[in-house]
This record gives structure tokens, C-alpha cells and sequence, in this order.
């Protein structure tokens, strides 16, 4: 006899739905599972037969076969259990009525008592079931929320019988609520800029970079609070958008990160990942694609500390995400596209003894090594950092009085002043303005005739190219937007062009 | 001389390889030139027939400027060393069996062939090649010792004969070094002096890119033959310090390969050629300590640039200074009259700046500052502040020369009464 049941499939960050197909006929006892199923998929035998069997269910002593289509797609995980269980249930004749299987996708893992336990990806696995047709879904209990935020009517199951008697109508489970859009005030994240002392013009490009989404760079000694500063972003950032909460939700589900209690990101992605990272690990792949730090960092920011310390092929591999905003991982049976617009906030010294062009301190580098460090990071990699800002340790004559004598203003402030400008950014053009295209640079956006030919001439003086003279115009846009006035000033862009790469050495 | 120690030592280590024990280039041994350059009568030689022996003597490995004056001791004239055949090489200090290979090579291809083939490859890479024996032969270094035997020489020679001021430093400047060395040369060129400089990256660069750009002259000497201009990146440099009626200097025959050697004597002739040389910022162990070196051996008058006591990049100009080895320089200006010249007419406009502007450039005229320091100093915010900068950037009047610290530049000095409402 032949059932068929829906669960759904990963795919990037994305979620494909795929039909289980279960025949039981006449033969040897076997279970056979088809389908380009991988090792942990090929392992769902062993768990669904104990789950069966502890469940006070039969396993049928006959020839078992599961089809997972579409068969050509590559599959893993363990999130399949609970649709093949069903499956051999309903072709067995264990399951009296079928009807509910047509409206209902299936989702977990099972474990061998028959218990449900949750997988990653619900998010995105229920967002394919919802996209294909279908209204209803049963998930572990603990995914309830993650599924219903999808838009699914989601129910969670503890076990294999609580399924299964909802199915049956016995026992009609009660659908779980979505979580909260986010509207509750974020609680401050990371070290706040009341503990930065002085470096008045690095928190200036702070304040801009997340207010603009805008990539910065910090370059300078070691020791003078590049790394603490970059770290209090994640205090400034403007709030996550409704939209875009559920896409990184999405993306953190699929990665397995998302708070089951809380299955909704509220606050941008702050992703700091280590130097000794991995190029996949940082914009995703793996032989089941995984998204990367740069996709975890989607509408949020990435911060490479010690920048020159990634490697070069790392760094490199960020620039298709910083032009288009997305990673496209390439395989034989397709590319795969995963969401990963962040901003960038990098810091790395000059040199690796980190004192090159300072002034207390003697760089003790070769030439040729310090070149071979900077050349790290590439020229087009250069090219998409909008801000940089060269640091130096405090000279002795000023360290004492100058820095010192002003109150650093604390997070709270700042982060006002950021979530004011995104509003106005939103307002206007309904993106950031580091999104903002060239041809919209006009009359409507705040950027006057006079204005634009003042940039020509500014850009031929300091020698830059149309593609930074535009990135020039969008951080101008935010200065503005900082200073609340709707028009772009003279004022606004020469502030944008003092940020300018400078020449490493 | 002997405070400059480090720089010091390395001269010794340096000239040792080339001269017979005790016997240093600098004049600190038992007995002084004996075999030297300044005793040596050449007067007698006729230029014409000694040029193929000089040239294919020079090409010798192991043969250095040193080593010719040892040989023309013993044999009187290069032609008559050239026929020494072998034997030659039992005069010169230290012989490698390179030497040997390459000398049989020489004598093979013979002396007018060798003369005929470097010729060419020199006038390929666009210049001519001077012995000490030709008119050309730069009349400042033929006062020196040892002076090189063969020059390679690009741009017009007429470079040599105007008094010139080298200015040198190191390759890792601050930003306080690079406004220095463009002030220092901008003004040099302006007066019509010919800045003499190694090239380098730092505050060489920075001299010879603002002299040329005051359209004066500039006079390069390289580390590197003249085909293949050492660092790469000031290629663009050099071709325009040719076309300003400057010129490049090369020790190397086209095609040899540059060792660590070249670079210490390269600054020998830069202080050979000038009439002064100006240490604009150098750390402890800088190459420009040998220039500076160099310049005291040849009584060169040489300057110094201070710099604050605890600046690293600025400790060795502050020892020639302490150790009364050179002049202090005040400003450019005072340079000038140090060298018996007088500042050159220049161009003063006055721009209009507005009140942010003119309080940011005063107080940077009155002291250098990044902007974190003209925060405290003007009370400006730092948006404001920074787009001033910008302004005043644009218009050529501050520079950060890629440093945290902004300076005045010579342009921003001329305007000199800007309102004075700082602090």
C-alpha cells in the first residue's frame, strides 16, 4: 500500500518541500531509503523503527521502501523522521484516516522512545511548506513558535503519538503563536562609548558607518582602542526592520543559532569572527551549504578585527557580498545565493609590529614585509570601505588635558541620534543609504546640482575614482541625515571626503 | 664623525671590504689617501684612448672606486692595468672567483667592445657614460675620495654645475618629516638651488616631488642602474625630474644587479655632489646618517632637522645636532641664508577662508595637530572640524601626508596673516 507525506529540505537558507513516498509491499522485511539521501538521512531506519515500536506501534515485516522526492536534490539531517514514521504508518493501515496528511507538513527528529526533538531550520523548512500550498504543520514542541512565526498554523508535538493522534482527529492539538514582532526596546549590547576615551574622530565614523550601514576601517597601533570602540556598535545600531527580522531570523534558523524561547531576531546581527577563520566558514559553503559569518551578519555588522591577520582568500572571497549583498556558492548541480548584506567594520595596525608611521615608536618591519601585509587587503577590497581613519596614540604634550577634560558621550545618546538618521533614511528612500543607487543621487534625495559638481571637482583634486566618489556621496547622505537636514551640503561632503582611504604604507 | 655611531660603524664595516686594513674611506687611519684619488696625477691621460680601459675595468667585480685608485697607483693608466692582465686583481683587497670568470670574459670580448656594448645599453636606458677623465665628470665629486671612476648619468649635465643641496632622510618619515622635506625642497628649488636627493621613498620622495613641482631642479642618484629605477614606484618621479632639467646618477652599469653595498655608496655621492646636505629626519642606523657621514668627510656644510626629543624617527638628526656635528635648521628660510642664498620670489594669494577654516589654519600654523588636538585647541565639533580640514586640503593649504597629524604647508605659510582667532 502507498502513502505520501511533506516534510521540506534546507537549501542554502532556504527551504524546499519534499514529498516522502512510502510503499509497503510483499517481500523480505527491509526498509529502504532512495532518494539521494546522505548518512544521517540513511540513519532515520534505526530511528524510526525504535520510535515505532516504543510508540506501541508495528513495524511491518514486509519489503519498505521511502522515496524522498524531488529525488535529484541532495539531502541530510534528521528532520525527515517524523514524515517517514508517518509514512509506514499510514501505508500500513495504522493511521485510519489519511485526510489530514494532504493539509499537513512534518517536520523532527525522532528520538527512540518516540519522542520529538527539534531541528535546525524549522524557520525556513516552514516557510517552504507554507509556500507550497499547504496550511498546517506539526513540529517539535520546542519549535512551535519558530513555525508559526513562518506563517504556518503550526502545532507541537511532544512525541510520535501525539502526532499521530492529531492526525488521526483523536486528539486535536491546539495551534502554537507566532513570536512578537519586535517592539520591545532593545537591551544595550557590548562595551558603551562612555568608556572610550577621546579618539573623537573614529568615534565620529562610528556613529556614521552604522547610522549609514557604511564600512569602516580603523587603522593605527596596537593598544589605542580600535577593537573596544568597533566593539561598542552593537550598542549604536539602528532597531532590525519587521522584514528584516524574519529574513536573519530565517538565516539564524537555518544555522541553528536561533533562541527556540525567543525565535525572532530583534536586534541586527553583531558578528565578530575570529582571524583564524576558514573561507567557508566566513561566507558559507561546506558539502551541505552552510551560511557563513558574512550571511550571520545579514542587515547587521561584521567586524574583522586584526583584518590583516584573516587570510588573504578569505578577505578576498568578502568582496561579492559587499557589491551585491549576497554570497553565490557554485556547484555542480547549481549555484546557491544566500542573503549577506552587512557592514563591515574592520581594524588591523599598519604593519605587523604595529608602530609603522607612529610616533613614539619605532616600527621595527621590513619594507617589503610591511607592504606584503598591507597588500592583504586587496585594492577592490579597498575600493568598497567607504570610511577610513587613520589612529595615533595620543602625543604626550595633549594626552593629559585635551582628551580628557570633555565627558565621552555615552551609547544612549549616540544610538539616538542613529536610530533618528535610519528613520529619515527609511522615510525617504525605504533602504540605507549605502544601498542607495548613483542615479538616484538628485533633488528628491538631497543632493543639489551645485552640490554634485563640487564633488566632480573634489574627486579630481583628491584622485578618486567614480566608484568611491559615489560611496563618498552616500556617506555625505548620512551626515546629513546625522544632522537631520534633508539636503546634502558642502559642509556635509567635505566631512564624507575627510573619511577617505588614506595610502597604507 | 665618530658620534655618530652606529651609522659610524656601519661605514667602517662597509669601506673595509674595499680597502686595505686600517685604511677606511673616511679618513680615520694611520695614513690617510696614500693610494687614494687625491694624490693621483691623471692630468697626462688622454680621454679619448683611456675611456674603453676605464669602462671595462670599472665592469670588474671587486673593482670599486677604491680599488681604481690602487690600480692606477700601481700601473699609471688604466690601459696599462688592462694589460697587467691577471695579475691585476692581486692589487685589489678582496678578489672572488667572480672576479677572476668575469675579467677572462672582459679581456676576451676586449676592451672597445665592452665600451661600445655598456655605451649603448646606457643611451637605451637614456643616458651617457662619464669617467673621471671627461669634462662632464661632475666637478663636485671630482673633489672627493674615492670618487667613482665611471658614472651613468640621464638628463641634461648642466644639472652639476649649479649649486646644489641634498636633502635626505628616512625612508619611514612621519608626517612632520615628509612637511619638512617638501617645504625644504620646495623652497631650495624656488631659490634656484638643485636638490639633490637618494630617491628613496619617505623624505627623499617628498624633496625631489616638491622641488619638481616648483619646477626646479632635482638631481637623483640611484641605487640602481638607470634601467632600472629603484623603488619602482618612483619611476613616474624620475621622469619628471628629467623633464624639469634634472638628472639621474647611477654607479651601476645597466643590467648589474643592486646589493645592499650600492645603497651606502649611493649616498657617498649624493654628499659628494652637493654643496650642503640637510638630514631632515632620520632614526638611529639610518642610511642618512652615512650621507651625513659622508658630508663631514668631505666638509660639506650639513644641517640637521630636530625634531621633539622623544620622536624615534627624529633621534639621529637630534644627535648631529648635540653633537655639534651639524647646524640646526629654524625653517627653510633660514637654510637659505645658512647656504648664502636668499629665498626665491614667490607667489602669495590669499584665499578667503571662512571663520572654522581660518581658526583651524591658525592654529596649525602656530603648531601641527591631528584633529583629536584641534579639538581641545579650537572647541570645534568634530564633523565641523573635519570638513574644514577637507576645504583646506583641496585648497593645498594643510596636508596629512597620510598621517594622523595635519600640517601648514609652504603655501599656507605665505598667506602668513590669517586672521588669528584661535584659542
Amino acid at each position: 500500500m502507498l502513502a505520501e507525506t511533506l516534510s521540506a529540505s534546507i537549501l542554502g537558507v532556504d527551504g524546499v518541500p519534499v514529498r516522502v513516498e512510502v510503499d509497503v509491499a510483499f517481500g523480505l522485511p527491509a526498509l529502504t531509503i532512495v532518494g539521494l539521501a546522505g548518512s544521517q538521512v540513511q540513519e532515520a531506519r534505526e530511528r524510526v523503527r525504535s520510535a515505532l515500536r516504543n510508540s506501541g506501534f508495528e513495524v511491518p515485516a514486509r519489503r519498505i521502501t521511502v522515496n524522498l522526492a524531488p529525488a535529484d536534490l541532495p539531502k541530510d539531517g534528521t528532520g525527515y523522521d517524523l514524515a517517514i514514521a508517518v509514512g509506514i504508518l499510514a501505508a500500513s493501515g495504522q493511521l485510519p484516516r489519511h485526510d489530514r496528511l494532504s493539509v499537513t507538513g512534518l517536520v523532527g527528529e525522532l528520538a527512540l522512545d518516540g519522542a520529538l526533538r527539534p531541528v535546525a531550520g524549522t524557520m525556513a523548512l516552514a516557510a517552504a511548506v507554507r509556500d507550497a500550498g499547504v496550511p498546517e504543520m506539526i513540529v517539535p514542541g520546542a519549535s512551535v513558535g519558530e513555525a508559526a512565526t513562518a506563517g504556518v498554523r503550526a502545532y507541537g508535538a511532544a512525541t510520535l503519538g501525539h502526532a499521530i493522534r492529531h492526525l488521526a482527529g483523536v486528539e486535536m492539538m491546539v495551534a502554537g503563536a507566532a513570536a512578537l514582532p519586535a517592539s520591545l526596546p532593545q537591551e544595550a549590547a557590548g562595551p558603551d562609548l562612555a568608556e572610550v576615551d577621546g579618539q573623537q574622530v573614529a568615534r565620529r565614523a562610528l556613529e556614521i558607518a552604522v547610522a549609514g550601514h557604511h564600512n569602516l576601517a580603523l587603522c593605527g597601533p596596537p593598544g589605542i582602542g580600535k577593537t573596544l570602540l568597533l566593539r561598542c556598535a552593537a550598542g549604536l545600531l539602528p532597531p532590525l526592520e519587521d522584514d528584516e527580522a524574519v529574513a536573519v531570523s530565517r538565516i539564524y534558523s537555518v544555522a541553528g543559532l536561533l533562541d527556540r524561547r525567543a525565535p525572532l531576531v530583534r536586534a541586527r546581527p553583531f558578528r565578530a569572527p575570529h582571524h583564524t577563520i576558514s573561507t567557508q566558514a566566513l561566507v558559507g559553503g561546506g558539502p551541505r551549504v552552510r551560511p557563513g559569518e558574512a550571511s550571520l551578519g545579514h542587515r547587521g555588522v561584521l567586524m574583522l578585527d586584526e583584518t590583516l591577520q584573516f587570510r588573504a582568500d578569505a578577505l578576498d572571497a568578502l568582496r561579492e557580498p559587499l557589491e551585491s549583498g549576497s554570497v553565490t556558492i557554485a556547484r555542480v548541480e547549481g549555484a546557491l545565493s544566500l542573503p549577506a548584506r552587512f557592514t563591515l567594520l574592520a581594524a588591523f595596525n599598519p604593519c605587523p609590529c604595529g608602530w609603522r608611521g607612529s610616533h613614539g615608536r619605532a616600527c621595527t618591519c621590513e619594507d617589503a614585509v610591511a607592504r606584503r601585509y598591507t597588500a592583504r587587503l586587496s585594492g577592490p577590497l579597498r575600493d568598497r570601505i567607504d570610511l577610513w581613519v587613520t589612529m595615533a596614540e595620543p602625543e604626550r604634550r595633549t594626552a593629559g588635558s585635551a582628551s580628557r577634560s570633555r565627558h565621552p558621550e555615552a551609547s544612549r545618546v549616540v544610538a539616538a541620534r542613529v536610530a533618528a538618521a535610519w528613520r529619515r533614511q527609511l522615510d525617504r528612500q525605504g533602504r540605507a543609504n549605502a544601498e542607495l543607487p548613483a542615479p538616484q543621487f538628485d533633488e528628491r534625495h538631497g543632493f543639489a546640482a551645485p552640490l554634485l559638481e563640487l564633488l566632480t571637482r573634489r574627486g579630481r583634486r583628491f584622485g578618486l575614482s567614480p566608484r568611491r566618489m559615489h560611496r563618498t556621496a552616500r556617506v555625505a547622505r548620512t551626515v546629513a541625515d546625522l544632522e537631520g537636514e534633508s539636503t546634502v551640503n558642502a559642509l556635509h561632503l567635505d566631512e564624507a571626503l575627510r573619511y577617505r582611504a588614506a595610502a597604507l604604507p | 664623525m665618530i658620534g655618530v655611531g652606529a651609522a659610524g660603524a656601519a661605514v667602517g664595516a662597509t669601506t673595509a671590504e674595499r680597502s686595505p686594513a686600517g685604511a677606511d674611506a673616511f679618513g680615520r687611519a694611520q695614513s690617510p689617501h696614500r693610494q687614494g684619488w687625491r694624490t693621483l696625477e691623471l692630468g697626462h691621460l688622454d680621454p679619448a684612448a683611456e675611456r674603453p680601459f676605464w669602462v671595462a675595468l670599472a665592469q670588474v667585480p671587486g673593482v670599486g672606486p677604491v680599488g681604481f685608485a690602487r690600480l692606477l697607483h700601481r700601473y699609471g693608466s688604466a690601459r696599462a692595468a688592462w694589460a697587467a692582465g691577471a695579475e691585476l686583481l692581486a692589487e685589489l683587497p678582496r678578489v672572488t672567483g667572480e672576479a677572476t670568470t668575469a675579467l677572462r670574459h672582459l679581456r676576451r670580448e676586449g676592451p672597445s667592445a665592452v665600451l661600445a656594448r655598456v655605451e649603448r645599453a646606457t643611451r637605451l636606458a637614456g643616458g651617457e657614460v662619464l669617467t673621471v677623465l671627461d669634462a662632464a665628470y661632475p666637478r663636485s665629486l671630482s673633489e672627493i675620495d674615492p670618487r667613482p671612476p665611471v658614472l651613468f648619468v640621464a638628463g641634461s649635465s648642466d644639472a652639476f654645475d649649479a649649486p646644489g643641496v641634498a636633502v635626505v632622510g628616512t625612508r619611514r618619515a612621519t608626517g612632520y618629516g615628509r612637511a619638512c622635506a617638501a617645504d625644504l625642497g620646495d623652497e631650495l628649488a624656488r631659490a634656484g638651488v638643485t636638490v639633490i636627493s637618494g630617491l628613496a621613498l619617505g623624505i627623499d620622495g617628498e624633496a625631489h616631488a616638491a622641488a619638481v613641482a616648483a619646477g626646479g631642479r632635482s638631481i637623483g642618484v640611484l641605487p640602481s642602474p638607470l634601467d632600472r629605477i629603484y623603488p619602482p614606484r618612483h619611476r613616474e618621479l624620475a621622469r619628471r625630474m628629467l623633464a624639469c632639467g634634472g638628472a639621474l646618477v647611477s654607479e651601476l652599469a645597466t643590467g648589474q644587479s643592486i646589493g645592499r653595498p650600492d645603497f651606502a655608496r649611493r649616498n657617498r655621492i649624493i654628499a659628494g655632489l652637493a654643496r650642503a646636505v640637510v638630514v631632515v629626519e632620520a632614526p638611529d642606523r639610518s642610511g642618512a646618517l652615512l650621507t651625513a657621514a659622508a658630508a663631514v668627510d668631505y666638509g660639506r656644510d650639513l644641517h640637521a632637522v630636530p625634531g621633539p626629543i622623544d620622536a624615534v624617527a627624529s633621534a639621529g638628526c637630534n644627535r648631529l645636532i648635540a653633537d655639534h656635528l651639524a647646524s640646526l635648521v629654524t625653517s627653510p628660510a633660514a637654510l637659505l641664508h645658512a647656504i648664502g642664498t636668499s629665498a626665491g620670489r614667490r607667489p602669495v594669494s590669499v584665499a578667503s577662508l571662512s571663520e572654522a577654516e581660518g581658526l583651524v589654519l591658525g592654529g596649525l600654523l602656530r603648531r601641527s595637530g591631528s584633529i583629536e588636538e584641534m579639538i581641545g585647541r579650537t572647541g570645534l565639533r568634530t564633523g565641523v572640524l573635519a570638513s574644514a580640514l577637507t576645504l583646506l586640503e583641496a585648497r593645498g593649504l594643510v596636508d596629512n601626508y597620510g598621517g594622523a597629524t595635519f600640517h601648514p604647508t609652504l603655501a599656507a605659510r605665505r598667506i602668513g596673516t590669517v586672521p588669528d582667532r584661535a584659542r
